[in-house]
């Protein structure tokens, strides 16, 4: 199960996201902000507190009741899906809405980079996506 | 030409795009999201030159008609040997499958002809490349990016002798939300000629 | 209660950076979590190491850092703190003599002796 997806631009701003359940908490855009903002910070901080050199930054992180997938990409904007503790293969479905986000976010010429993203094909084909998953899972 | 073309191949590397034979050149094929960020900049130049909505369109429109006209020039010594239609209907089946094949990797979804006015006729496209990643703002609702399409089709008109008015709609439907379709309003001496050519 | 080194820091600047990463992921995660006042944050995972976390109802929290690859490490956490913490350090009755001293009562011979022993006979230890 899909609850919710997060996109984090490169400086810690919150540009998008969506629950798809009522698995979590409710939150309000602000809280939103700050948590994206929070696990900016603590993203980088756990790839400099590794006991191994040369580590990525946080990519899963595991609590009692959800999961948080965290893709980055090389250009710095990281993809956050919160899921069900269950759900398998969320990995693969970061790298989906990566390219959903390079088809219609950065292949559409009304978009501002790094600014919010408020469009309707994205929208929807995310929405696609997430039914999708949420069926076979 | 074609000398440098052998030469180039024979070191084992295609040759440019340049250099390549004209008429074996049907297979290329452009890297689709390379296109559409190069659109985008196109859209965005539009955008930035222009005061309105109509005026971006009719930028976008001249943008196609530069492409269309040189087009037409490179499909009809390809596909039609030097050959022109003479007829109304040949044309319009020429764009719809020919035309639309070799730009786009697939015939157009609808050819028809307009019900209230006899010289209009209708190409549609379910989901057009051109535009397959574009979402247009609420508050530029009106814009059709076809336009593009549309101007390339315009220079295909009026490079083949059929001059028309044409223009680009957002025919959206459920299950096609980025259909688009090209209008095109010929021009009085096409419907005359075409006319003459029948049997009396 | 940080078994790690070889980051480049002091243990003491690490250590600050463990605590903060702990303390705003626990409040992140009781944040988004629909049950109110579950702790529920129990591991992360980046490409080279594993992060496991487990806080005590006293506000104690317990940080084991292991390979990617390992499955949780909740209970091993929960003996430490219940069959070693307990025992070695609360349960020293020179905790307080330690504490004025400036020593830190988790520096004893015995607490160390045991961790070490308990962590060498996990399962994944080599």
């Amino acid at each position: 199960m899909l609850h919710a997806l997060l996109i984090i631009n490169k400086a810690g701003g919150l540009i998008y996201n969506r629950d798809f359940t009522d698995g979590l908490a409710k939150l309000t855009t602000n809280e939103y902000l700050v948590m994206a903002g929070t696990f900016h910070g603590v993203h980088a901080i756990t790839s400099r507190i590794s006991p191994v050199p040369g580590s990525s930054g946080m990519e899963v992180l595991e609590t009692d009741t959800f999961k948080i997938f965290c893709f980055q990409t090389l250009t710095g904007v990281k993809f956050l899906l919160i899921t069900d503790p269950s759900q398998p293969n969320a990995d693969a479905t970061t790298r989906k809405v990566y390219e959903l986000y390079a088809d219609y976010v950065m292949k559409n010429p009304f978009y501002n980079p790094e600014m919010p993203i408020r469009i309707e094909l994205f929208d929807s084909n995310v929405q696609k996506l997430v039914r999708q998953t949420n069926a076979t899972g | 030409m074609s000398q440098s073309a052998t030469r180039a191949s024979s070191h084992g590397r295609r040759p440019p795009i340049l250099e390549r034979n004209l008429v074996k050149g049907r297979t290329n094929e452009v890297s689709l999201p390379a296109f559409a960020f190069l659109f985008c900049e196109m859209l965005s130049y539009a955008t930035k030159k222009s005061s309105g909505i109509q005026d971006m369109e009719k930028k976008l429109s001249d943008f196609g008609y530069r492409v269309g006209i040189r087009f037409l020039e490179l499909i009809v010594f390809r596909d039609r040997i030097g050959r022109r239609d003479t007829r109304l209907l040949n044309v319009l089946s020429f764009i719809h499958s020919t035309v639309w094949k070799t730009l786009f990797g697939k015939p157009a979804d609808a050819l028809e002809k307009g019900t209230d006015n006899e010289d209009e006729y209708m190409i549609s496209d379910n989901e057009p490349n051109v535009t397959k990643f574009i979402a247009v703002p609420k508050d530029m609702s009106q814009l059709s990016c076809g336009a593009f399409i549309g101007g390339i089709v315009e220079a295909v008109l009026d490079g083949s002798g059929f001059p028309a008015k044409v223009s680009a709609h957002a025919t959206a439907s459920d299950q096609f939300p980025l259909r688009t379709t090209i209008l095109m309003k010929f021009d009085k001496s096409v419907l005359l000629r075409e006319k003459s050519f029948e049997p009396r | 209660m940080q078994a790690t080194g070889a980051t480049g820091m002091s243990l003491e600047e690490e250590a600050k950076l463990v605590y903060g990463v702990v303390f705003s992921l626990r409040n992140l995660v009781s944040k988004l979590s629909a049950k109110p006042g579950s702790d529920g944050f129990i591991s992360y995972r980046t490409s080279t190491y594993k992060l496991h976390y487990f806080e005590t109802p006293t506000g104690l929290k317990f940080v084991l850092n292991t390979d990617p690859h390992m499955e949780s490490m909740r209970e091993a956490l929960r003996t430490i703190y219940g069959q070693i913490y307990v025992e070695y350090v609360v349960k020293n009755p020179l905790m307080r003599q330690l504490t004025q001293s400036g020593v830190h009562p988790v520096q004893n011979d015995l607490f160390r002796g045991n961790l070490q022993r308990f962590v060498r006979s996990l399962p994944g230890f080599e």
